[in-house]
């Protein structure tokens, strides 16, 4: 519906594989970090002048 | 489309008068033209209301949830899907029902037609091949297959796929049909033209929610817009709001959805969200190779597991 | 303002991910401050609702993980 690929991740990860919760921390945070602020999906209060 | 209302009033009368049914649910004229409305015949005296044309696009399924009476159903192609995935999700039982195919040959659109007479249309009548149409003042004829329906003109089951008696023989499927066309247009747009594509599409959207009511998949006691703590969705029509509404709810039609085009023609503003349900559509079918309502035997991808589901989206 | 830092909510299994991000607490790995957990029961838990709900509310990214 033209939310940005890398906005939304899936991952599986068991509960002893610590090592590659902390991989896939990194790998989503620079995704986002890649696409940058979401801007057009936040509902905007209106403001009143 | 005469012999089709004769055959039907007779079958009616029939399991009416053998008591094998208590109510019918069919279609009878409604006080505008190509506005026919649902209804429930209960009284051999009431059979001569029902009538079929190709204005009888709302989809009966949706009539059938939670009954506990004992009915007869007319069921075009998309009514008979609807039927079995309401049997399936335990709406209904197939005991409970007497379905009557009428294989369909398309519902004719009412929008295009009322955009293409100079004037008030106050008669449609549809002589085989063609549409007449006429008003006070003018009288115009048009050819049936350039005005169906944009989900029908697509249709590739149009025949009931399961009944217990028939109005007519089956048609002929439509052959060689691009069911996909507009959704892989939308799939090539990179992410900024998708966002910009459906705000053009839900702009005039006055959150009625006439396409949830008039759909068979949306029998939810309380859907999620009703819903106040959490407030998933506001009530305005703030765009974001009126966004997540289409796209939950095409969501919730996921693997279910028969692109009967009911919220389509149901929605007053004329907003063509099959858009929205039409692409989870083709995901099922490109996923799982699901179409909805095919089989009673089946269940959906949805509520199975199997160990060759795609999940590449997972990393 | 400060350079911007993207915000994520992750929906995390109580069984998986929760615990692995437990077990990485206790080892005392280091890994970025941008995402904020939220314990779900279940992946089964997860809804579309949740994601849309999420960015609705400002988040820069979801993160959904059994």
């Amino acid at each position: 519906m033209g939310v940005e690929p890398g906005r939304v991740h899936f991952s599986w990860i068991s509960s002893a594989e610590s090592t590659k919760f902390v991989d896939v921390v990194k790998k989503v945070t620079e995704a986002v970090r890649a696409v940058g602020p979401n801007e057009k999906y936040v509902k905007k209060e209106l403001k009143v002048a | 489309m005469q012999a089709y209302t004769e055959k039907m009033r007779e079958i009616a009368r029939r399991l009416l008068k053998e008591c094998r049914v208590e109510t019918v649910i069919g279609f009878r004229k409604g006080s505008m033209p190509m506005m026919n409305e649902p209804c429930l015949v209960k009284s051999i005296d009431d059979v001569d209301q029902l009538v079929w044309d190709g204005n009888c696009g709302i989809n009966l399924a949706n009539y059938l949830t939670n009954r506990t009476d004992k009915i007869a159903v007319f069921a075009k192609g998309c009514d008979s899907r609807n039927i079995v995935t309401h049997i399936i999700e335990n709406k209904i039982k197939r005991e409970q029902l007497v379905i009557i195919g009428v294989p369909c040959k398309g519902m004719i659109d009412k929008r295009r037609i009322r955009s293409m007479a100079p004037g008030e249309i106050t008669e449609v009548v549809e002589d085989g091949e063609n549409v007449r149409v006429r008003g006070a003042d003018f009288e115009k004829s048009f050819p049936r297959k350039d005005m169906l329906q944009s989900n029908c003109a697509v249709c590739i089951h149009r025949n009931p796929v399961i009944y217990d008696e028939l109005v007519a023989d089956l048609v002929p499927e439509q052959q060689n049909v691009d069911r996909y066309e507009d959704v892989r247009a939308i799939e090539a747009m990179s992410p900024d033209e998708r966002w910009q594509f459906f705000e053009d599409l839900l702009a005039p959207c006055i959150r009625c929610y006439a396409c949830r009511n008039a759909c068979p998949l949306c029998y939810c006691p309380t859907c999620f817009v009703d819903e106040s703590a959490p407030q998933w969705v506001g009530k305005s029509q703030n765009p974001v709001d009126v966004r997540t509404f289409h796209f939950l709810r095409a969501y919730h039609c996921a693997g279910r959805c028969t692109d009967c085009g009911s919220c389509e023609r149901a929605c007053p503003m004329g907003i063509n969200m099959r858009m929205f349900t039409k692409k989870l559509e083709k995901e099922a079918l490109d996923q799982w190779g699901w179409e909805a309502g095919l089989s009673l035997d089946q269940r959906p991808p949805l509520d199975w597991y199997r160990p060759d589901d795609p999940q590449d989206f997972i990393k | 303002m400060a350079q911007w830092e993207p915000k994520i909510v992750a929906f995390l299994c109580n069984w998986c991910s929760y615990a692995a991000a437990d077990l990485a607490g206790v080892s005392r790995m280091e890994y970025p401050p941008n995402v904020r957990v939220i314990r779900i029961p279940c992946t089964g838990r997860m809804s579309p609702k949740f994601v849309l709900a999420a960015l609705r509310e400002g988040a820069d990214g979801v993160w959904v993980s059994g």
